[in-house]
């Protein structure tokens, strides 16, 4: 069981993703934006974070860095989640240090089966 | 001179206004907040089951179905917001669950007749469900709302032809661009590009518009869906087009389709005494061509008067490869000129891009 912390503005996908990581086992903390997420990474011992690209004041881009940045989240494996339409994001997540992304529209059970790749490649 | 009566008394009355427009700004805020919270607290029964719904396997959705297909039309009409926008944001098995409750609950049906509601908002979320539900035998309905009088309601109806209507839906969308009623051109152009290859047949009918809007959008849909049968037709509409935007959009999408044949009349469209943006979309259009045979027509644009043509041709010249690298180094080798300086600036743009994609390959390793 790991804790996974989502940050997204749109309280549908919050509430589905929480609700699918919490079914699969996971503890979630789920925020609506940057500066909570920033926040809740830096209080609490997470293993992961899902963080939407675009959200209104810090974007989860902002917070990716913020937490590359810092020594105690600095290897803390992220996921973007960016709608379709934002697809050039991608490269800018990926440079901002994030670890895998998820194009919205997306199927809970792929989100599902990312988190738990993405944490089984920090384990090994 | 006016005195100070009036003035104090205009100063008053302004006052009161920016008041009244405050109260009526917040209140509004305020009514629709109360109203969304209502809403929130009527679905929050169901929303659970909701959630397990889009997270279940298929085998155990049939008694979540069942359960959220009989809730109460109060209930309903408070969820369905979020299923409509849910709709969109998922993909899947959860989709596909969504789209059976909407069918179970006959709700296409009600979006049908809501199509033809008094009330734009509901015009215009039956246009967004019946869409989202690629549901077909709403479309020649979709097709009377492009006249709505509402502008939402008309780009809803476009979208929603763009994920539900076939090759009948075509002249509607072209017609659809002109008049006191329009709908964008681009919104038009992404519903026929997402029409598919069964109505590019009737999108190449539009070649033959007499509005050139129509001929190009046709032009920029067919080129984006690689209908490189039409390659011939659309090099005509370069070279004979009255219209200045229909060649532009022809440039363009010669440069996508790629063919052989569309070599000529692109080296045509950039010589000299061509309208400069129909030179400057054609250059571009020669680099996405990507044909060896263009290097030479384009190393000589380097020199062209016109920075904005020359700058174009630079780059083009970087996207044929090689060759067009080759050329711009001896262009940029040559003593000076402002050839010499556009080939440097773009050779150097190069190189600082191929720094950086190092630096994102190995973040990403």
């Amino acid at each position: 069981m790991a804790h996974v912390l989502i940050a997204d503005d749109d309280a549908d996908i919050r509430d589905l993703v929480a609700f699918k990581l919490t079914q699969s086992g996971h503890q979630v903390t789920a925020v609506e934006d940057g500066m909570a997420a920033l926040r809740a990474a830096r209080e609490n011992t997470v293993d992961l974070a899902l963080l939407d690209i675009r959200m209104p004041g810090m974007s989860g881009l902002d917070v990716c860095r913020e937490l590359r940045a810092t020594a105690q989240t600095a290897t803390l494996p992220v996921i973007m989640i960016t709608a379709r339409s934002q697809e050039a994001d991608v490269e800018v997540g990926f440079a901002a240090g994030a670890d895998d992304y998820i194009i919205k529209p997306f199927s809970p059970r792929e989100l599902s089966s990312r988190v738990t790749a993405v944490l089984n490649r920090v384990e090994r | 001179m006016i005195s100070a009566g009036i003035v104090r008394g205009a100063l008053l009355i302004l006052l009161a206004v920016v008041l009244v427009l405050g109260l009526l700004i917040v209140g509004n805020r305020l009514v629709r907040r109360h109203r969304e919270r209502r809403r929130e607290r009527i679905a929050a029964p169901v929303r659970g089951s909701l959630l397990q719904l889009l997270c279940a396997e298929e085998d155990e959705q049939t008694e979540l179905l069942n359960r959220l297909a009989e809730t109460d039309r109060r209930t309903w009409a408070a969820l369905e917001p979020t299923l409509t926008a849910l709709l969109g944001k998922v993909a899947g098995g959860a989709r596909t669950a969504l789209v059976r409750l909407y069918e179970l609950r006959g709700a296409a049906v009600d979006a049908v007749a809501d199509l033809s509601s008094r009330s734009a908002a509901r015009r215009g979320r039956a246009a967004q469900v019946l869409g989202q539900l690629s549901h077909r035998p709403a479309a020649p309905s979709l097709c009377r709302l492009l006249a709505d009088h509402d502008p939402e309601v008309r780009l809803a109806a476009t979208r929603a032809l763009g994920r539900c209507g076939g090759p009948e839906a075509v002249s509607y969308l072209l017609e659809a661009l002109h008049g006191p009623r329009a709908v964008p051109p681009a919104a038009v152009t992404r519903a026929l590009v997402s029409l598919g290859p069964e109505a590019q047949r009737s999108v190449a009918t539009g070649l033959e518009h007499p509005q050139p809007l129509a001929r190009a959008v046709a032009i920029e849909v067919l080129g984006a869906t690689g209908v490189v049968s039409r390659t011939s037709e659309i090099a005509r509409a370069l070279r004979e087009d009255p219209q200045i935007e229909v060649r532009v959009k022809a440039a363009r999408a010669l440069g996508r389709l790629g063919m052989p044949e569309g070599l000529e009349p692109l080296l045509a469209a950039v010589r000299p005494g061509q309208p400069v943006a129909l030179r400057m979309v054609g250059a571009g259009a020669l680099g996405t061509l990507g044909a060896v045979a263009a290097t030479g027509p384009l190393a000589e644009l380097l020199g062209d008067p016109d920075r904005h043509v020359a700058a174009t041709a630079a780059r083009a010249l970087l996207q044929i490869g090689p060759e067009g690298r080759a050329e711009l180094q001896a262009a940029a080798d040559d003593s000076g000129g402002p050839a010499a300086a556009q080939a440097r600036a773009v050779l150097a743009e190069s190189a600082v891009g191929a720094a950086r994609d190092d630096v994102r390959a190995e973040v990403a390793l």
